[in-house]
């Protein structure tokens, strides 16, 4: 920011209204208090201000002692001002009038008038301030430049020069947002042009952003480029589910048909921004092989046949028939059937899935998980130490005033964290420290890069701790010279990286994707007892869609929803797959998972599904899984559902129904509902809402459907453990 | 204080004559008093001369006491904006916590201004020299001469002394065992006019792109925040060659020449060019006459003076008339509409077509727009593509009266200075010759039709 925003205010006076803002207040901003507009291109709230499209000029002055006012000579650009005391702000006069007229004039020498096939039209700043502001004709009469139209700056992003009037946000992005510093101004004056490096392709995992934050048609996205007019489309809330984040978004879409997604504010989760994953993964939506009707086997899968032949010996089915033929395979076979689940199924989902394997299906063979590291209830962090795995919420990360990034790639595993952990660094000076096995994106902010050697992660921890805190037994033999010899970094970096991360204020990022990682268990153990121990925050965030509502809701051979104990554990995910590949189980149903993707052993994937003597295929999409089913059942999407998701760091958002689903495609839940009523009839739940109500009645800190916190930013679930002991951690220390 | 310029200049400056033009004054070589010797520009032909005196009565004072002198002396700056100097080294805070800059702003790119360069190439010492004072009064710890990237000779001249002065102990640790530590290095820009913008030139130097950067109000004084945030001083290349004679000779005795002005105070190096007969750097005293000037640099040549343009392209042009009644000032040349600017004085005779002139100005500075802000970057492109039609014959009527909206529309409303100084040659052209803009427009051809003419612009 231009100045540093106080506490203490002062007063200004905007059009002859005294006001009293922040000292340091931009004036663009104060304006808005009293309901008035500045109009802008270049200014962006989130990124620092540069003043240079020179659209928000307003006239100043300042308050004599004698009461009149001395007016400066020039007039000032509003987005960079800092509002300082007994400063007069005019935004209405003719000069300010006459000033926007000219800088309007001065943009559309150069900028097409193409409104009616650009993209933007409609949704253009440009064109809303041009409307407002600008003069009603052009007095130029020269040759307008011509450049490239549609210049392809990466798969994503298409750039259409002629339109660009250079106000440098998508530079600015790249450089403050994102970090890769993938684009910058080339050539100069009127020549000047937004560019990546030696024309490569623009490679950002956030490069979506910059198309939102055109103020023209300039950036479009090649995915979305001349498919629709922004006012045919029709626009509503909606949660990505593509990872663990739960970004809010914009869904767009029009007949029906998902069109483009666009970033929805929640401070509290991405603030308006999204990653490309989520910006341009839903393509789906409308894939040709999305699953539109039940289909059953005609007779059992033979054992001959091969994976990914088509499926032909499939007939079309009413739910009914589906229902019957799946019913008596399951019902109360206990031991002999299992179900593994996805993560893209809604909260309600999940609670009726578990309930229906455990009261219906009298089986405890249930899992969501699909690390390597399947960690059994007792070991889990909340359990085996009592301390909560999410000390943090993403917003509180900035608050950091030192960060260690621990394991995987935060920028592809967590995309909106890694936002988060380098606005703490850019904005707030927090040290990074960052460790991983390999070079990650943090690096490039990073106070510091350890680069451990695969496999030796708790060792790495183990290091750390014994810096930080040499007081923990069973620490001491963790020497700088030791984690050297285990880990390969070496010891002065990690002494170094130890000095970084001495600070209260110091919050530990991790995921789940430490699970994957021979020793991840034993370093997230480690890493949440040094976290503890020098007054420290952790938290382990999960990776995948609504994996959390799925540990919270008890998708879990070991435990119920709300966290209890099972009495006698059902297999997990390795074991109901092992299970199967012995002939050990009678049925096997896979509610929106494929096993084939998210298991890496696929032999054993294979195994299983050849030898399960019946495989119930629940999901949206076909899936290389069908080729073993025995019934297929459709899935609707997210957006095409009620529900609720929890983000990873325990927040409970509300999705709310964006579009019809195709065909005979059914929500989760009620699939789940309607199977149970057949097995035991019973009062039905008639909708979400109403199995909400029940997941707030059994699991604690769980919202109700009338939470008012569902309207807004989503509601964070409390902490698990609260009596942290880690006497345990002694022997951790000692099998490393 | 002794006058080391002889007695006659003395009377030429009493305050009788104040703003009359009642004496012939000569040419008052200060700064170049020895430029045309080459031993002047090794360290010891300087310190022989006179040179290092002023640094030495500098460390012999306390800080505030430099700055002062330069209070005492009214030096401004000599880039073009005519900011008093001490301001801005009084600005830099008193308080040491941390690296202080001291910057030269050598990056001379004003069409028709070649005064930076030969102070380089020939008295190179006296920048050193001036720098270091400045360091000496701001606690500055390191300097940097940012040196226009043509500037070759300079560049190699200012080498060679900045190694000698290492060598003999007039810069790096312990300056002359006063326990001044100040380093000096050089900076070659890379081409851009805009780098000469003070902030552009510091973006410019910490590696980024060279646009300007926000200025006060909107962020902090250079003083305060300027190269890589920390407290800077920068100023042009002769503004630092003065202080060694200012710390030298009392900034009293500074204060005395140019006193028949208002607020203008010592000498001025004027780089004149042009229709003159011996074109090239001439150091006068404020209070001069521009025709004095026209007549130190052998007056004109091949015609009769019809315009000048006195301080550099930017500075609006004016008439021949105006000439006659323009004293060198900063103040005084307001009175005639134009500005001292950075003394790049053109004069043109009446062969010149004032619209072709202008025509090729537009150009340079649509050129050299950075292209950051947009009145400046669309603005010059505009001009300049009204003007490429005036000049083809194929202006329209309404054209100048054009002009000078977007002039206008350019003029206050650009990010930094080079989009006024792009609309001012413009509209002062338009304002002073509006009778060769109207026929141009009218007939599709210069109102100027010698062969002269014809050779000088040839498009």
């Amino acid at each position: 920011m231009a100045a540093v925003i106080g506490t203490d205010l002062v007063t200004i006076t905007i059009n002859d209204v005294d006001i009293q803002v922040p000292k340091g207040e931009l004036i663009v901003e104060s304006v808005k208090r009293l309901g008035l507009e500045i109009p802008i291109f270049c200014y962006h709230p989130r990124m620092k201000p540069v003043g240079m499209c020179r659209m928000c000029l307003v006239e100043v002055g300042f308050k004599q002692p004698d009461g009149s006012v001395r007016k400066m000579p020039k007039p000032q650009a509003g987005c960079t001002l800092p509002a300082s005391d007994g400063m007069v702000v005019f935004t209405d006069t003719e000069m300010v009038h006459k000033d926007r007229k000219g800088v309007l004039e001065f943009l559309l020498i150069n900028h097409p008038l193409d409104c009616p096939i650009c993209d933007r039209g409609g949704e253009c700043p440009l064109q809303n301030n041009t409307v407002f502001y600008g003069p009603s004709t052009s007095r130029y009469i020269e040759i307008k430049r011509h450049l490239p139209k549609a210049f392809p700056l990466s798969k994503y992003v298409t750039l259409d020069l002629e339109r660009c009037i250079q106000c440098g946000r998508c530079v600015r992005f790249t450089e403050e947002i994102s970090g890769d510093s993938q684009l910058a101004f080339r050539f100069r004056g009127a020549q000047m042009q937004p560019s990546t490096f030696q024309l490569l392709d623009f490679e950002s995992k956030f490069s979506g952003n910059v198309i939102e934050i055109c103020p023209v048609g300039a950036l479009t996205s090649a995915k979305y480029r001349f498919r629709a007019r922004p006012w045919d489309l029709e626009t509503k809330p909606s949660i990505c589910l593509e990872c663990s984040n739960g970004c809010n978004v914009w869904f767009d879409h029009r007949a029906s048909k998902f069109v483009r997604i666009n970033g929805r504010t929640n401070e509290a989760v991405n603030e308006e921004w999204t990653c490309d994953q989520g910006k341009f993964g839903h393509d789906w939506y409308n894939d040709p092989r999305r699953l539109i009707q039940p289909l059953i086997r005609a007779e059992a899968p033979e054992l001959t046949e091969s994976a990914g032949e088509a499926p032909q010996a499939f007939r079309p089915a009413r739910w009914a028939d589906a229902y019957d033929v799946i019913a008596p395979r399951f019902q109360s076979q206990g031991s002999r059937v299992g179900v593994l689940a996805g993560s893209k199924i809604s909260n309600e989902g999940y609670f009726l899935l578990q309930k229906l394997v455990r009261e219906q299906m009298k089986s405890n063979n249930l899992d969501h998980r699909w690390t390597n590291h399947l960690t059994p209830r007792e070991a889990r962090l909340e359990h085996k130490f009592g301390v909560n795995p999410r000390q943090f919420e993403i917003a509180e990360i900035e608050s950091f005033s030192s960060i260690l990034v621990f394991g995987g790639s935060l920028a592809d595993d967590l995309p909106i964290v890694f936002l988060r952990v380098r606005k703490a660094w850019f904005q707030n000076g927090c040290k990074v420290v960052v460790a991983s096995s390999q070079a990650t994106d943090v690096d490039s902010f990073a106070h510091l890069s350890l680069i451990y050697r695969p496999g030796s992660e708790a060792a790495l921890a183990a290091g750390l701790l014994h810096l930080l805190a040499p007081q923990t037994p069973g620490v001491a033999r963790w020497t700088p010279e030791a984690i050297q010899e285990a880990t390969g970094v070496p010891a002065a970096k990690l002494r170094e990286a130890a000095e970084a991360l001495r600070s209260p204020g110091m919050g530990i990022v991790t995921s789940h994707e430490m699970l994957n990682k021979p020793k991840g268990p034993d370093a997230l153990e480690v890493l949440a007892g040094l976290a503890h121990q020098v007054g420290g925050r952790f938290s382990v965030f999960s990776c995948a869609g609504n994996d959390q509502g799925a540990a919270d809701l008890g998708v879990l051979p070991d435990t119920v929803p709300g966290g209890a104990r099972v009495e006698s554990p059902g297999l997990d995910t390795r074991a109901i797959l092992g299970a199967a590949a012995e002939g050990q189980l009678d049925a096997l149903w896979l509610a929106g998972c494929n096993p084939f993707e998210l298991w890496p052993d696929r032999d054993l994937v294979t195994r299983a599904l050849e030898n399960v003597p019946f495989l119930v295929v629940q999901d949206s999409l076909e899936t290389e899984a069908m080729a073993y089913a025995s019934v297929v059942l459709p899935m609707e999407a997210p957006a095409e559902q009620d529900g609720t998701y929890t983000n990873c760091e325990g927040r409970v958002q509300r999705l709310r129904k964006v579009i019809e689903a195709p065909g005979d495609a059914k929500e989760a839940w009620r699939t789940y509902q309607e199977l149970s009523l057949r097995l035991h009839p019973q009062a039905p739940l008639f909708n979400p809402s109403e199995v909400l109500g029940e997941i707030s009645a059994q699991v604690p800190g769980y919202p109700g459907p009338n939470h008012e916190g569902l309207l807004g930013e989503g509601v964070v679930v409390p902490e698990l453990g609260s009596n942290p002991d880690f006497s345990g951690l002694e022997s951790t220390l000692g099998r490393l | 204080m002794r006058n080391p310029h002889g007695a006659e200049l003395f009377c030429a400056r009493t305050p009788a004559w104040a703003g009359r033009i009642v004496l012939k004054m000569a040419e008052l070589k200060l700064l170049l008093e020895h430029a045309h010797e080459s031993e002047f520009a090794t360290l010891r032909g300087y310190v022989a001369r006179g040179g290092y005196e002023g640094l030495k009565a500098a460390l012999g004072m306390d800080r505030q006491g430099v700055i002062d002198q330069i209070k005492a002396s009214g030096l401004r700056g000599r880039g073009g904006a005519g900011f008093p100097t001490w301001i801005k080294w009084n600005g830099i805070p008193k308080e040491k916590n941390g690296t202080h800059y001291i910057l030269c702003n050598a990056d001379e790119g004003e069409p028709g201004t070649f005064k930076d360069k030969q102070l380089m190439e020939q008295t190179p010492f006296e920048l050193i020299e001036g720098m270091t004072i400045a360091a000496v009064a701001t606690q500055g710890d390191v300097g940097y001469i940012y040196i226009r990237g043509e500037f070759l000779d300079a560049a190699k001249a200012m080498r060679r002394a900045i190694d000698e002065a290492y060598r003999d102990g007039y810069l790096g640790q312990n300056i002359l065992g006063s326990g001044l530590n100040f380093d000096l290095h050089l900076h070659l820009g890379a081409g851009s006019y805009e780098c000469g913008e003070e902030s552009a030139l510091m973006s410019s130097l910490m590696g980024e792109r060279g646009m300007p950067r926000l200025k006060f109000p909107h962020a902090p004084l250079p003083t305060i925040a300027g190269l890589f945030d920390r407290p800077t001083v920068i100023n042009n290349v002769e503004t630092y060659c003065c202080a060694p004679y200012i710390l030298k000779n009392g900034g009293e005795w500074y204060a005395t020449l140019g006193a028949a002005t208002k607020n203008s105070r010592g000498t001025k190096i004027f780089s004149v060019s042009g229709h003159v007969n011996r074109p090239g750097n001439i150091e006068i005293e404020f209070g001069t006459s521009l025709m004095e000037l026209l007549e130190m640099s052998g007056g004109m040549q091949g015609g009769r003076l019809k315009a000048c343009v006195p301080g550099g392209s930017s500075v609006p042009i004016i008439n021949a008339e105006a000439c006659e009644k323009a004293i060198i000032g900063y103040e005084e040349m307001g009175d005639v509409k134009t500005m001292v600017g950075s003394g790049g004085c053109m004069f043109l005779n009446d062969h010149t077509c004032i619209v072709k002139f202008i025509w090729r100005t537009a150009l340079f500075y649509a050129r050299e727009s950075c292209g950051k802000c947009t009145p400046c970057r669309e603005g010059t492109k505009w001009m300049l593509q009204i003007l490429t039609r005036i000049v083809d014959g194929k202006g329209q009527p309404g054209d100048d009266q054009l002009l000078l909206e977007i002039c206008k529309q350019i003029d206050g409303r650009s990010f930094c200075g080079l989009g006024d100084a792009a609309a001012w040659p413009v509209e002062a052209a338009i304002r002073v010759f509006p009778e060769e803009f109207d026929f141009y427009i009218k007939n599709g051809r210069s109102m100027v039709e010698t062969p002269l003419m014809a050779t000088m612009s040839p498009r």
